[in-house]
């Protein structure tokens, strides 16, 4: 057992170098990447949400929009990366035996860098517009592992899915384009009644990206319930789709 | 309850034939139509299922070479994939203690944009070696590979034959318990192919164990000495000479005379000297090679040869012809006749093959060739390797006379 874990980082170790070290070589960029996206998209929404269509969000708006997509793109990045993890390494999965869940996993680990190198800017334009550090900050490696566990959860399932049917990745992206306008990436949802309003609350995504605000730009703890909530629903999915993933792990060669 | 490395304790499994649905956009309409037409699933699984493995077992003690051959479909694959724990049996156990190493596709962790050294440690993670082992073994791997040069290059600019090299390098620096093999040896140039033999010899000799799938039966006979011999109705376990034996009876051809209208020869039977039919022969034995010549059409200036092949792999062991005028023949009517070719069969332990030929000298064309016309294994004690039977003896030379 002890040998099998330690194999196992090892092996997640390696893969997640192999898919920065790729990363770093095939793009000209390479982790510009992780910066460019979320900021163009901040300097466009900005446009829209300051000039067009005035927005009050109680911050500046391009620290609002930064903020929440930097973290969106940390959920929304690695789930397509995971998507296409099992079933981009076939030969692996059907050659070689070690555990399955090392390319999910290592998908929301490099993901996780570029949001480490997406944060980088964040900083910088909290010293711009003079965002002072607040104790509360000491709560963000809570939400850090919440979305973490989340994300992961999540990856796991979609992983598996597109190995069995190749189409669940155009499926994907229909839906995670409509989530991200569920959720509070770019404007608050929270003005929003109706029965819109409440299937809208019951959004994960909500309370972890306004956590990362409550903390970083407005300097106080996340709204307990949701957030609580949010934990809620992350852990078990997490630890269900872990368990669901090395039930059907043997299987995954005799499907590829 | 054994502490044999490797158990494989009446193993079932089974596939699904045919098309998956693998995409939404299949499944969907198809689970419509089942739930329409109320058939029930299980009928129409049983029917695309088959077995690929039925009750097998055998086990592999400490320290010994284990070979497995058969015709393609028989399983040999999928029995080395349960081994390596990327399928699971459907019934039955199969367990592997201790750490494997897999040369089943050697290069299947390799990423095409990574370098050679990049890729050395990744593949390494994937056969469960750790950063600090591959490093101390870097250099040994490297040189083994023989790619010094080039290990800073991408692998997608290796040749096929350097990349091979490199995967087999990397498994064969892993010191596994236990070491399975799939056909890899069929890859790189004859001096690489030798090291990797050698290699395998001296990993059997650490007490490793090893699992080894071939078609090249020779490599088998070498390397292991037990072999299961596996086809899609029944299985032969035991010591390797004798599956190799049963591999090689059932596989050979049905005897085939390519024939003219001329001559035919056709019936080959093996005797001993006392004319007894037999299929085994000691070293250094006098036999006859009887087939029958029927002449279809008067003949003359002919010439008879018999070609002995070793059956593993097909090796010329001898060829060798008499004329026509020189044996005595005559072909000028029509009618049966029987020819003996006699030989002294001065080989070593092995299987082997005889073909009989008659040729029209003048024109150097056969006029038929009778393959198999026999076949006959030479038993004998294992203190001898190679082809031919050269009856050494050694002594004490006098001392010279100065």
């Amino acid at each position: 057992m002890v040998q099998e874990q330690r194999d196992f980082r090892e092996l997640l170790y390696q893969m997640t170098r192999r898919d920065l070290v790729l990363r770093y070589k095939q793009t000209v960029m390479g982790f510009g990447w992780a910066i460019f996206m979320p900021l163009v998209n901040t300097i466009i929404f900005s446009i829209v949400f300051v000039r067009v269509a005035k927005l009050d969000v109680g911050v500046p708006y391009p620290i609002y929009a930064y903020s929440g997509l930097l973290a969106w793109s940390f959920f929304a990045g690695s789930l397509r990366f995971a998507l296409t993890s099992l079933s981009a390494n076939v030969n692996l999965v059907a050659k070689v035996y070690f555990p399955r869940e090392i390319f999910p996993f290592s998908a929301v680990i490099v993901s996780a860098v570029d949001f480490a190198v997406g944060a980088v800017i964040l900083v910088g334009m909290m010293i711009y517009y003079r965002i002072p550090v607040h104790p509360a900050i000491a709560f963000l490696p809570v939400v850090i592992v919440v979305q973490i566990l989340f994300t992961a959860g999540i990856a796991l399932l979609l992983a598996m899915a597109n190995l069995f049917y190749r189409d669940v990745k155009y499926l994907f992206e229909v839906v995670i384009t409509v989530w991200m306008f569920a959720t509070n990436v770019l404007y608050p949802i929270t003005g929003v009644g109706g029965t819109l309003g409440t299937l809208l609350s019951l959004n994960p995504m909500s309370p972890i990206i306004d956590a990362y605000r409550a903390i970083l730009l407005r300097g106080e703890l996340p709204a307990p319930m949701p957030f609580l909530l949010t934990t809620a629903i992350a852990i078990p999915i997490f630890a269900l789709s872990w368990v669901l993933f090395h039930r059907s792990e043997f299987q995954f060669a005799e499907n590829v | 309850m054994s502490a044999a490395p490797v158990t494989f304790d009446h193993v079932w499994k089974k596939f699904r034939r045919g098309q998956r649905h693998d995409t939404l956009r299949d499944l969907i309409p198809a689970a419509v139509r089942r739930v329409a037409r109320r058939s029930p699933a299980e009928h129409v699984d049983t029917a695309t299922e088959f077995w690929a493995l039925r009750d097998v077992s055998f086990e592999v003690g400490k320290g010994t070479a284990f070979g497995i051959i058969g015709p393609n479909g028989a399983g040999k694959s999928t029995t080395l994939k349960l081994l390596t724990r990327i399928l699971r049996p459907n019934q039955g156990q199969c367990m592997v203690r201790g750490r494997i190493g897999a040369l089943i596709e050697v290069a299947a962790g390799f990423h095409p944009d990574l370098t050679g050294r990049e890729n050395i440690f990744l593949q390494g993670a994937v056969m469960g070696m750790r950063r600090a082992e591959i490093s101390s073994r870097l250099s040994e791997i490297i040189e083994f590979a023989g790619v010094g040069e080039f290990i800073d290059t991408p692998v997608k600019r290796y040749s096929s034959g350097m990349n091979a090299r490199l995967g087999f390098s990397i498994a064969a620096h892993l010191e596994p318990d236990v070491l399975i093999i799939d056909e890899v040896l069929s890859v790189g140039d004859a001096a690489f192919q030798r090291r990797c033999v050698e290699r395998m010899s001296a990993f059997r000799d650490q007490g490793v164990t090893i699992v080894f799938v071939s078609h090249d039966l020779q490599a088998i006979g070498n390397l292991c000495h037990r072999a299961l011999y596996l086809k899609r109705e029944s299985r032969h376990i035991g010591p390797t000479q004798e599956v190799v034996g049963a591999y090689l009876r059932d596989s050979a051809p049905v005897p085939s005379a390519a024939s003219g209208t001329t001559i035919e020869l056709a019936a080959g039977v093996l005797r001993d000297s006392e004319g007894r039919e037999i299929s085994s022969v000691a070293p250094g034995a006098q036999v006859a090679v009887r087939v029958t010549c029927d002449v279809h059409q008067p003949c003359r200036d002919l010439t008879f040869g018999m070609i002995v092949y070793r059956s593993t792999d097909n090796l010329i062991v001898y060829e060798g012809n008499v004329t026509s005028d020189a044996m005595g023949f005559d072909g000028s009517r029509p009618g049966r006749q029987f020819i003996d070719y006699l030989f002294t069969a001065n080989l070593i332990r092995g299987h082997y093959h005889v073909e009989c030929y008659a040729l029209h000298t003048p024109t150097h064309t056969y006029l038929s060739r009778l393959s198999p016309a026999t076949m006959f294994s030479v038993n004998a004690d294992e203190t001898c390797r190679g082809i031919a039977e050269l009856s050494l003896r050694a002594r004490v030379a006098a001392p010279a006379v100065v």
